[in-house]
């Protein structure tokens, strides 16, 4: 069988001169300057008063003052921290809906033949394309007569049926790369689909399985417009929902409190971000079979 | 997933416990005939399909030929919809335009980006989680009220980049606002929210399987033959759907443009994206109607430069099957 | 004169009645209703402070609070309408209300008007800005007009009295020139409102015109265009305004303010926006009238409602819903919490009661609109269905001529002829 362990393996790092390891880093860390400073600027805009946000340019504040912090965190009718477990619900069953719904669609699409089958393809392609304004009335409807609406249902029952195309193409992409030779010599053996699924696709695809898990979380976490639609109560708030009530551009705002809680509300998927990373890179080459 | 439920560590064992294992799973499968078991496989998919997509998108196809207000009874138009974009709307060939050039600039550059600087991430070095990290965050910005302030920071008259520029002599324009600069300044957004495309070529390079580049090197090729002749192939799956995708997204794009010119699509129609001038008729002007007519010419335009990416991918992309 | 001014004294007389009605709500009321209005969290805070007085008063109702930005808003209401599941009381725009109740959306409040909607304080001349047709589709929640809002800091700092109620276009035209060369701190002494129909409507006023008539035409001409961007076009070439592209980052919103941003001394905005704009200056902040034209009528200021209250016609309980509605407006004790947040209570009595208790922008935009009589005239006919598109297509018009793409005339004539088209659709 293919041996496909993941090509950084065989990058040895010893055999690079230390110059160029430096010089990448260099080029980095100046990158990584440009990507952030955005994000400073707002650091600083969430440690001055309101009056300072918007006639200055400067990064750095004149005076320092967190209150907007803890202002931001109680600020609200409801605290932020529920809005971090509102969120965080949210997007966990994402996550799982996503991941086990899309990739069970992308294995049959990838690795298995039914008539049909392009037809189906091309009409999963097709749900990208529509853009969601028009379908958001008639799905409102749909979800008020069941009774969903003002409920986190509406958010995450779609995901458990696999209803963001997105994730069902780039797991398709993936599968497809994985030799065909497995699949064939686990059926010699009288291995059903579905153990084909599970033994062999599965484990195979770990990486794409935590990209979809990454961006399900990650875009959960970002999404207002359906949370703005579905959800009434301030209870019910996901954090992006509480950000925008810090802003109401026809009268009174609460800019360095949404500064505040917007560094804040990075921290999680930042920190989340960064250990799914592992599961990303290490993927392959600890699952990497013979 | 609850159907297989089986542990991991059986995996590994011979053919015949697994035959008997599955015995009764496999007699079902074969009842089926395997296009049966696929069926099962997209069942929930399917399903979802059928309950919460296409029923409210035929609506809309629907509603593409009634004068429907939000409020009243959906009333039938016939054409008149369709006719008015293609005779009398000169907003929809504005929106056009800039969808078009927003979109022929944005992908490339993005994906550019994305897939030089995932090369870059793709090796040994330490500490490289951090800068992956580091890169992603924009995009975690996606949808931020606060994205609007930073980028008039940017790219005001008295923004940074003119203070930059200031430096080399040079007195910039305000770019954001506009209309001969404005687009770019969204562009130049997309672009730095480059992490997801970046973390899927990632993801490729990592299945491309190590023993290649060692055969390569044995036989003495050099880094750019080894990136042209092994990595670039290999990865051509990753590069189609990254680009089918960010091209979707991009004719789709919305929120940025929602968020930084305060929903107006301004200076001078010069950000009127697409999707956002239909927003405005759906919502701001009642006419759900004539937006949904709007919505699907646009699907048949992605749809068309789909099927375009499709036909193309024969002799291009790369599959191992 | 205004309703405004007549309500005030004609009220005064019936404090003493009307205080009897004011108390609780005239019978017991039960059910359960959902209120959804705009506004960030101090707005939040008063109206959820309101709504627990009036369930703390009536037992056996439940209302359910729900708000978002002014963004986000629309989308939202026009869903839950669109979708049959429209929130019983509704705060509305003065435009979008029109939009809503010609669309059959709202309830006509008139038939309720002697037994539940009492509304004691408040004169018939108070609620024309919310009818139409003779049926009232909304409550005036506030009383507003625009106002300039002058940076006082930056003229005392450049040694210059801040101009007074009264001057004419030409004097503002001077004196923005003078503090844009003598402060350091900004460049422009106006901001450029060629695109901002509120100043174009009192422009036009101020010149006898209108901008829609009765039947929801056009009630200005292509010549009055050409003068109207003819005039911008002076004041950008004489160094009073910002250029195209500073200008271009005014959003209509507090934070893109020419103000705000600190490139112009003066703008334009409305007046209960003043504690928005304290807010987000350091410097202070002052209202004045907005400068008058040659032979001005005096009446290019009226008074609008900063928003209204309406009831949804599909809601299952009108009686209550609008009970709450009267209770909102004329309790004595809901106005002291709602403060002047948004805008002027239109009822003498809730404006008696809350006027010692006012903070200082509070009291200045309380005085100004109490000082604007002589500046206001009638109220204008409703706007239009289709009259949110004509102001959207006013900025763009707009900005074509500021950015020298259209010249004065060919703007003008644009315009004209694509409202008219929009108004005929």
């Amino acid at each position: 069988m293919t041996d496909i362990r993941a090509a950084e393996a065989h990058e040895e790092p010893r055999e690079r001169p230390i110059w160029r390891s430096i010089l990448t880093h260099v080029l980095l860390a100046a990158f990584s300057f440009a990507m952030l400073y955005p994000i400073l600027w707002m650091l600083s805009a969430s440690l001055r008063p309101s009056g300072e946000i918007f006639g200055s340019t400067s990064l750095i504040p004149s005076q320092v003052q967190l209150q907007s912090y803890p202002e931001g965190w109680f600020g609200l009718r409801v605290s932020f921290g529920q809005f971090f477990v509102n969120s965080m619900v949210i997007a966990v069953l994402s996550v799982i809906g996503n991941v086990a719904a899309c990739s069970l669609a992308a294995f049959a699409f990838a690795r298995l033949n039914f008539p049909w089958k392009n037809f189906w393809f091309a009409l999963m392609l097709g749900t990208l394309m529509l853009p969601y304004h028009v379908t958001l009335i008639p799905q409102y409807v749909l979800f008020l007569n069941l009774g969903w609406v003002d409920t986190i249902l509406p958010l995450v029952v779609p995901k458990f049926m696999a209803t963001d195309a997105f994730f069902i193409f780039l797991m398709v992409q993936f599968f497809r790369g994985i030799p065909k030779e497995l699949d064939e010599a686990a059926r010699m053996d009288g291995c059903s689909p579905f153990r084909i699924y599970w033994k062999v696709i599965l484990p195979l695809s770990l990486p794409v399985l935590a990209t979809a898990a990454i961006f399900s979380f990650l875009w959960t976490w970002d999404d207002f417009f359906g949370p703005l639609i579905y959800l009434n109560s301030m209870e019910d708030y996901t954090v992006q929902l509480g950000l925008r009530s810090f802003i109401d551009a026809t009268g009174q705002s609460n800019w360095s409190g949404l500064f505040a809680m917007s560094i804040l509300s990075l921290v999680p998927v930042f920190l989340l971000f960064i250990f799914f990373q592992r599961l990303l890179i290490d993927g392959i080459a600890t699952t990497g079979m013979k | 997933m609850s159907s297989n439920s089986e542990p991991p560590a059986y995996a590994g064992a011979a053919a015949v416990p697994l035959v008997v294992a599955n015995g009764r799973r496999a007699r079902l499968t074969r009842a089926l005939g395997s296009s049966g078991a696929a069926y099962v496989f997209l069942f929930p998919w399917l399903a979802g399909f059928l309950i919460l997509t296409a029923g409210p998108a035929l609506y809309s196809l629907y509603l593409s030929f009634t004068d429907y207000d939000l409020i009243n009874v959906p009333r039938w138009a016939g054409l008149d919809n369709y006719m008015r974009i293609a005779t009398n709307d000169p907003k929809f060939q504005d929106s056009v335009r800039v969808t078009l050039t927003f979109v022929l600039l944005s992908v490339p550059l993005k994906l550019a980006v994305a897939l030089g600087v995932a090369m870059l991430l793709n090796r040994g070095l330490r500490g490289l989680t951090v800068y992956r990290a580091i890169f992603y965050l924009p995009s975690l910005l996606g949808t931020s009220v606060a994205i609007a302030v930073l980028w008039r920071q940017l790219f005001a008259g008295d923004g940074l980049i003119n203070n930059l520029l200031l430096g080399f002599g040079i007195q910039g324009p305000s770019w954001i606002s506009n209309p001969d600069t404005a687009l770019y300044t969204l562009v130049i957004l997309a672009v730095w929210q480059f992490g997801s495309p970046m973390i899927i070529f990632l993801a490729g390079l990592r299945q491309i399987p190590a023993d290649i580049y060692e055969a390569a090197r044995m036989d003495g090729a050099s880094k750019s033959r080894q990136f042209w002749r092994i990595t670039l192939p290999m990865l051509t799956p990753v590069v189609f759907f990254n680009a089918v995708v960010q091209t979707i997204d991009a004719f789709k794009a919305f929120t940025s443009a929602f968020i930084i010119s305060g929903g107006t699509g301004g200076p001078v129609n010069s950000t009127l994206f697409y999707t956002l001038y239909l927003y405005q008729e759906a919502f701001g002007y009642f006419r759900m109607g004539y937006a949904a007519a709007l919505a699907w010419i646009l699907l048949v335009i992605i749809a068309l430069f789909t099927a375009f990416s499709f036909l193309s991918a024969r002799y291009w992309v790369h599959y191992d099957d | 004169m205004s309703g405004f001014g007549k309500g005030r004294s004609a009220a005064l007389a019936g404090v003493a009645v009307t205080a009897l009605l004011a108390g609780p709500a005239i019978a017991q009321q039960s059910g359960d209703i959902r209120m959804l209005w705009w506004g960030s969290q101090p707005r939040a805070d008063r109206t959820f402070a309101v709504i627990d007085m009036y369930q703390e008063a009536n037992p056996d109702v439940s209302i359910q609070g729900e708000t978002v930005g002014w963004a986000d808003y629309w989308t939202r209401l026009a869903t839950q309408v669109a979708g049959r599941n429209a929130p019983d009381v509704i705060q509305q725009d003065y435009r979008y209300m029109f939009e809503y109740a010609g669309r059959g959306a709202l309830l006509d409040m008139m038939p309720y008007r002697d037994e539940i909607l009492t509304l004691p304080g408040v004169t018939e001349a108070d609620l024309e800005s919310g009818m139409s047709d003779g049926q009232l589709w909304g409550v005036n929640l506030g009383v507003n007009s625009v106002a300039m809002m002058v940076n006082a800091t930056i003229f005392e700092e450049a040694g210059i009295p801040v101009p007074e109620n009264g001057v004419s276009w030409q004097e503002i035209k001077d004196i923005a020139i003078e503090v844009a060369e003598k402060s350091d701190r900004i460049e422009y002494g106006v901001e450029d409102s060629s695109g901002y129909e509120p100043s174009l409507h009192n422009w036009l006023r101020q010149r006898g015109k209108e901008l829609y008539t009765e039947e929801g035409e056009l009630a200005f001409d292509v010549q009055d265009m050409t003068e109207w961007y003819q005039f911008w076009a002076d004041m950008r070439d004489s160094g009073a305004t910002p250029p195209p592209d500073v200008q271009a980052l005014d959003q209509r919103s507090i934070e893109t303010h020419m103000v705000t941003l600190g490139n112009a001394a003066m703008g334009f905005a409305n007046s209960n926006q003043l504690v928005g704009f304290s807010q987000l200056n350091e410097d202070e902040i002052v209202m004045r009238v907005f400068p008058l034209v040659e032979d001005s009528t005096s009446e290019g200021h009226f008074f609008k409602p900063s928003q209204l209250l309406s009831v949804a016609a599909s809601t299952e309980f009108p009686e209550l819903s609008l009970d709450f509605v009267n209770f909102f407006i004329t309790d004595t004790e809901a106005g002291k919490v709602l403060d002047v947040e948004r805008g002027v209570p239109i009822s003498s009595d809730v404006r008696d009661a809350i006027r010692p208790e006012l903070d200082e922008d509070g009291l200045a935009q309380l005085e100004y609109i109490e000082g604007l009589d002589p500046y206001a005239g009638p109220l204008p006919p409703p706007p239009p269905q289709g009259a949110g598109e004509i102001d959207q297509m006013m900025i763009q018009i707009g900005q074509q001529v500021a950015f020298g793409q259209l010249t004065p005339e060919e703007g003008a004539e644009r315009l004209v002829s694509q409202a008219e088209s929009i108004l005929s659709r």
